[in-house]
C-alpha cells in the first residue's frame, strides 16, 4: 500500500526515526491499528466475531462520511468546526419535511444535502471575502447550524423519517429470504463517498491545487493557483458531505434530534489527524483518514467488548490510547527531526 | 594569535550527498574569516556543524583546544557561539531595546520588567558601537532591514558571543544599509571578536575578511590571506577554472515590437508607472528596498492590487482585476524575490517545477507522474541546478539551487515575458553568469525579459536598458552604456 500523499518517489531510501526505512515510520498509524487489533483480538471473546467486526465498520461509517470533508478541509491546513450543527440541521431539515410537509422522497434527502451546501459555501467565503480565520467562520456556522436546528424543530424530536434516510441509514442489502443478515448499506454509503473523494484528490487538478495549497498558500498563489476558491470548494465539501452524514447518521438513529451531536466533531477531528494528516496541511489524504477511522473505532469498539473494564474509565483510557498513538505517529514520522532550523 | 574555533577532519554525508568531506578550518582570536563556494558547496552545512544544529558529523571539533561536541544551538550560544541567520528573527512589533534583551530583559526587584535599566544598556550598547541614531523605544518593525540585522547582530553580541557567524548577512540588503554593516563588523573586529562572514559578493568579502576559506563540493580548497589574495584569484578558487567575467553583449538588436506594456499603473506604493519591455530586449528595473519596484512586479502578474492603469502584454489590454492564474495563461512568468514564500519546500523538484503548468496539461485531470518527469527534467538540467535529481525535495537544495528552480518553473511553457525579482539573489559568481546568460539567451529567442533588482550589479551586467524606480516613482529610463553603480545610487 503507498500512501497518497508522498509526493516521494517510492524507490526513495529514506530514513525515518531511528533509521528505520522510510516506509515503516510512514506507515506507523497501521501499526497502531494492527497493534489494537491483536491486542483486543486477544483479550476480548467477542471482539474479532463477524457480527463484531461489522458493529465497527457501521460503527464508523458516519464519521468516515464526516471525515472525508474533514481530510479535504486539513489538507489546505484550515479547519471546519461546524460539522455536526451542519448534520443536524440537515437532517432535521430533511426530516421536517417529510414528516410535517409532506414532501414526496427524494425532495427531504436533497433539501438536507443542499443545507448543508450552503453552510459550508457561507463559511467558505466568508472566510475568502473577508478574511477571516475558518476556525471562526465555521464557528459562526455551527451556531447558526445549532440554532436553526432548535428553531426548526420547536425543540421536539422526529421519529416519522424519509425512507431514504432510514434505507441509507440502516438498511441492509443481501438479506436472505427473511430478511435477516445481509451487509448495512450505510457502509456502502461511506465508502463510495472515501473512493469518489480518494479519486479526485489523487487523480484531479484540483486534488493537487489543495494539497499545494496546504503546503504553502504564497507559492500557490504565486503559481497561479486560486487559493481562495480552493478553501471555498473543501469548506463547501466538507458541508456537503456532514450534510449527507446528518441525513444517514439520523437513519441510523432512528430519530431526528433537536441538538447536534457535539461528539461527532472531535471524533471526526481525532480519527483523522489519528490516520496521520497534518492539521498544519499538504499532507495526509483519504487513505490515511480510512487508517484513523479504524484505529479509532477499533479503540472504542474494543472498550466496550472487554467487560472487566470500568465503564466510567473507557473516556479516560480512550484518552490515554490517543496520546500514545498520536505520538507514535508523530516520533516516527519525524522528518528531518535534527534539524531546528528552516533552510 | 591562538584559534578560538577549530575543525579537524570533519565530514558529513545526507543520503547520497557527501556536503563536507574531510574539512579542516579555523578561526584565530579576533579574526574576520570569510567562507566563498559555489552554491551547495557545504558553507551553510559547516556552519550549522559550528553551530550545533547538524550533530551527526565525522570528525573533531575544539573550541579554545578543547574538543567539544555540541548538541543544540543552544549549547553553542552557552559557549559563545552566535549564528545570525539569514532570515531575520526579530519581532518587528517589539522596540529595539526589547528585541536585544528577548528573553532576558533586566528585572526590578519586584520581578517587573526594568525599562529604564533596559532602555539605557541598549542605547549604550548601540552608541559604543557607532549606532547612536537608533532610537531604542521605536519599534523595530519601523526601521529598514539593514537596521534590524545590525540589531539581530547585537542581541546574539549581547546574549554572549564570542563567535560570530553570518550566512549571507547582505543578500536581501541594499547598498547603503551593507555598508552599515560591514561599519559593525569593523567595530567588532576592534573588539577583538571572531567573526565567520559568508557571501557571494567577493568584493564585499575582499573587503571585510583577514583570511578566506573557499570550499569546492564539501572540500576544501584553500586558504589565503586577503592580503595575498584578489577577486580574480578568489573565483578561479571557487570554480575551479577561470570565468569570463564579461557578459556575452547583446546579440539582437531591440526592434519596435513591444511585449510588455505598462500604462500609468498607480498604487498605494507605486504612482504614474509607465515601462516597455520591448521584444528581444532585457530590461533592468533598478530601485532601493521598499521603492516599490518589487510591489510594481508583483502588481504586473496580477498579484498586487492597482488602482488605475493598464498591463499590456504583446498588444493585448489585461482586465481589471486580472488574477496570476489569468496573466500565466496570457504570456508573463514571474518569479519573486522571496524564494520561501514562491516554492513548495517539502515538494519534489518536478513538481515545484509543473504546478504553473497543469491547467495546460488537462482539463480535470492532473498529469501523471512521468508526464511532468518527462516535461520538467530537461528544464531542471538546463538551468543547471545541482543535484539534479528531479524528485529531492527543494527545501534539500542550497539556496543558490532553490533560485534555479524557481527560473526553471517556467521553461516548460515559455511566456512571452519573464517578470524576474532578484533573479540572483544567492548565486555564487560561477551560477550569477549562468542565470544571467539564461536571461541572455531568452531576450535572443524574441521574448521579453523584466529584471528586478535592489543589486546594481545585477541589472547592469544584465540588463540592455535601465529604469530606477524611487519611492514609487521611475526616476530614469536610458540605456545600458557607460552607467556604473555609483550613477545608479546617485538617481535613488
Ligand atoms: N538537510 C539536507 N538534506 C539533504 N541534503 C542537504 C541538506 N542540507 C544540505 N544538503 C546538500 O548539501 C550540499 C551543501 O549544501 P549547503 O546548504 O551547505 O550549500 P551552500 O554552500 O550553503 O550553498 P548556497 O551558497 O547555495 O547557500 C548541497 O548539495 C545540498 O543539496
Ligand atoms: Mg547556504
Amino acid at each position: 500500500m503507498t500512501t497518497q500523499t508522498s509526493s516521494r518517489a517510492p524507490g526513495e531510501a529514506k530514513r525515518g526515526f531511528g533509521g528505520l526505512p522510510h516506509w515503516v515510520a510512514t506507515l506507523a498509524p497501521v501499526w497502531t491499528l494492527l497493534a489494537l487489533f491483536i491486542f483486543f483480538g486477544v483479550a476480548s471473546q467477542s471482539f474479532l466475531r463477524p457480527q463484531n467486526i461489522n458493529n465497527i465498520l457501521v460503527q464508523v461509517s458516519t464519521l468516515a462520511i464526516f471525515g472525508t470533508g474533514m481530510t479535504f478541509v486539513l489538507l489546505t491546513g484550515e479547519i471546519d468546526l461546524g460539522i455536526s450543527s451542519t448534520a443536524a440541521i440537515s437532517g432535521m431539515v430533511a426530516a421536517q419535511l417529510f414528516a410535517n410537509n409532506n414532501a414526496q422522497e427524494p425532495v427531504p434527502l436533497i433539501a438536507g444535502l443542499l443545507v448543508g451546501t450552503l453552510l459550508g459555501l457561507l463559511a467558505g467565503i466568508t472566510s475568502t471575502r473577508f478574511r477571516i480565520p475558518t476556525f471562526m467562520s465555521t464557528l459562526a456556522v455551527s451556531f447558526i447550524g445549532a440554532g436553526l436546528t432548535t428553531y426548526v424543530s420547536k425543540g421536539r424530536t422526529i421519529t416519522t423519517l424519509p425512507e431514504y434516510a432510514r434505507f441509507l441509514g440502516s438498511g441492509r442489502i443481501f438479506t436472505d429470504e427473511t430478511g435477516r443478515g445481509g451487509f448495512p448499506f450505510i457502509v456502502i454509503v461511506a465508502a463510495i463517498v472515501m473512493l469518489i473523494a480518494y479519486l479526485v484528490l489523487r487523480y484531479t487538478r484540483f486534488g493537487r491545487y489543495v494539497y499545494m495549497t496546504g503546503a504553502s498558500k504564497s507559492a500557490a498563489r504565486l503559481a497561479g493557483v486560486n487559493t481562495n476558491m480552493i478553501l471555498i470548494a473543501v469548506l463547501t465539501i466538507s458541508g456537503f458531505t456532514a450534510g449527507l452524514a446528518g441525513v444517514v447518521g439520523m437513519g441510523r438513529l432512528g430519530s431526528a434530534q433537536p441538538d447536534p451531536v457535539p461528539s461527532y466533531l472531535l471524533d471526526t477531528i481525532s480519527a483523522v489527524v489519528l490516520g496521520g494528516t497534518a492539521l498544519t496541511g499538504g499532507r495526509g489524504g483519504i487513505l490515511q483518514t480510512v487508517i484513523g477511522l479504524l484505529i479509532y473505532g477499533t479503540l472504542r469498539n474494543g472498550l466496550d467488548n472487554i467487560p472487566e473494564i470500568d465503564i466510567y474509565l473507557k473516556e479516560f483510557i480512550t484518552g490515554v490510547v490517543l496520546i500514545v498513538a498520536l505520538i507514535v505517529n508523530v516520533v516516527f514520522a519525524g522528518r528531518s527531526a535534527r534539524d531546528k532550523t528552516a533552510v | 594569535m591562538s584559534a578560538v574555533l577549530e575543525l579537524r577532519k570533519v565530514s558529513i554525508r545526507f543520503e547520497n550527498i557527501q556536503a563536507l568531506d574531510s574539512v579542516d578550518f579555523d578561526l584565530l582570536e579576533g579574526e574576520t574569516h570569510a567562507i566563498v563556494g559555489e552554491n551547495g558547496a557545504g558553507k551553510s552545512t559547516m556552519m550549522r556543524i559550528l553551530a550545533g544544529v547538524y550533530t551527526g558529523y565525522e570528525g573533531e571539533y575544539f573550541l579554545d583546544g578543547q574538543p567539544v561536541h555540541l548538541q543544540s544551538p543552544r549549547d553553542a550560544l552557552s559557549l559563545g557561539i552566535g549564528m545570525i541567520h539569514q532570515e531575520l528573527s526579530v519581532i518587528p512589533e517589539l522596540s529595539v531595546a526589547e528585541n536585544l534583551f528577548l528573553g532576558r530583559q533586566p528585572l526590578t526587584p519586584y520581578g517587573m520588567i526594568d525599562w529604564r535599566l533596559m532602555n539605557r544598556t541598549a542605547q549604550e550598547e548601540l552608541s559604543k558601537l557607532g549606532f547612536a541614531d537608533i532610537d531604542v523605544k521605536r519599534p523595530l518593525g519601523t526601521y529598514a532591514l539593514g537596521t534590524q540585522q545590525v540589531v539581530e547582530v547585537l542581541r546574539v553580541i549581547l546574549s554572549g558571543a564570542k563567535v560570530l557567524i553570518m550566512d549571507e548577512p547582505t543578500s536581501a540588503l541594499s547598498p547603503p544599509e551593507v555598508e552599515r554593516l560591514i561599519q559593525l563588523i569593523d567595530t567588532l573586529r576592534k573588539a577583538k571578536r571572531s567573526i565567520i562572514y559568508i557571501s557571494h559578493f567577493l568584493e564585499e568579502v575582499m573587503r571585510v575578511a583577514d583570511r578566506v576559506t573557499v570550499l569546492r563540493d564539501g572540500h576544501k580548497v584553500a586558504t589565503v590571506n586577503q592580503t595575498d589574495t584578489s577577486v580574480n584569484e578568489l573565483i578561479s578558487l571557487i570554480l575551479g577554472r577561470e570565468i569570463n567575467a564579461e557578459l556575452p553583449a547583446a546579440t539582437t538588436q531591440k526592434d519596435a515590437h513591444v511585449l510588455l506594456e505598462v500604462r500609468d499603473l498607480t498604487a498605494d506604493v507605486f504612482r504614474n508607472v509607465n515601462l516597455n519591455v520591448y521584444q528581444g530586449e532585457v530590461v533592468g528595473l533598478y530601485g532601493a528596498i521598499g521603492s516599490g519596484h518589487f510591489d510594481l512586479a508583483r502588481a504586473v502578474f496580477g498579484m498586487y492590487r492597482f488602482d488605475s492603469g493598464a498591463v499590456v502584454v504583446d498588444g493585448q489590454t489585461y482586465p481589471r482585476d486580472f488574477s496570476a492564474r489569468y496573466a500565466i495563461q496570457h504570456g508573463l512568468a514571474y518569479a519573486s524575490e522571496s524564494r520561501r514564500m514562491s516554492l513548495f519546500m517539502e515538494e519534489p523538484i518536478f513538481r515545484n517545477v509543473m504546478v504553473p503548468h497543469l491547467e495546460r496539461l488537462g482539463r480535470w485531470l492532473s498529469p501523471t507522474r512521468s508526464t511532468e518527469l518527462d516535461l520538467s527534467t530537461p528544464q531542471i538540467k538546463l538551468t543547471g541546478v545541482h543535484p539534479d535529481d528531479p524528485v529531492n525535495p527543494v527545501g534539500q537544495l542550497s539556496g543558490g539551487n532553490q533560485q534555479k528552480v524557481a527560473i526553471a518553473r517556467w521553461l516548460p511553457f515559455p511566456p512571452k515575458v519573464f517578470i524576474m525579482a532578484e533573479p540572483t539573489r544567492g548565486m555564487d559568481v560561477g551560477a550569477k553568469s549562468e542565470v544571467l546568460t539564461i536571461l541572455r539567451n531568452f531576450r535572443n529567442e524574441g521574448y521579453g525579459v523584466l529584471v528586478v533588482s535592489s543589486e546594481p550589479e545585477t541589472v547592469l551586467s544584465v540588463a540592455d536598458r535601465i529604469m530606477v524606480m524611487s519611492r514609487g516613482q521611475v526616476v530614469a529610463d536610458m540605456e545600458n552604456v557607460n552607467l556604473n553603480k555609483d550613477v545608479l545610487m546617485r538617481l535613488l
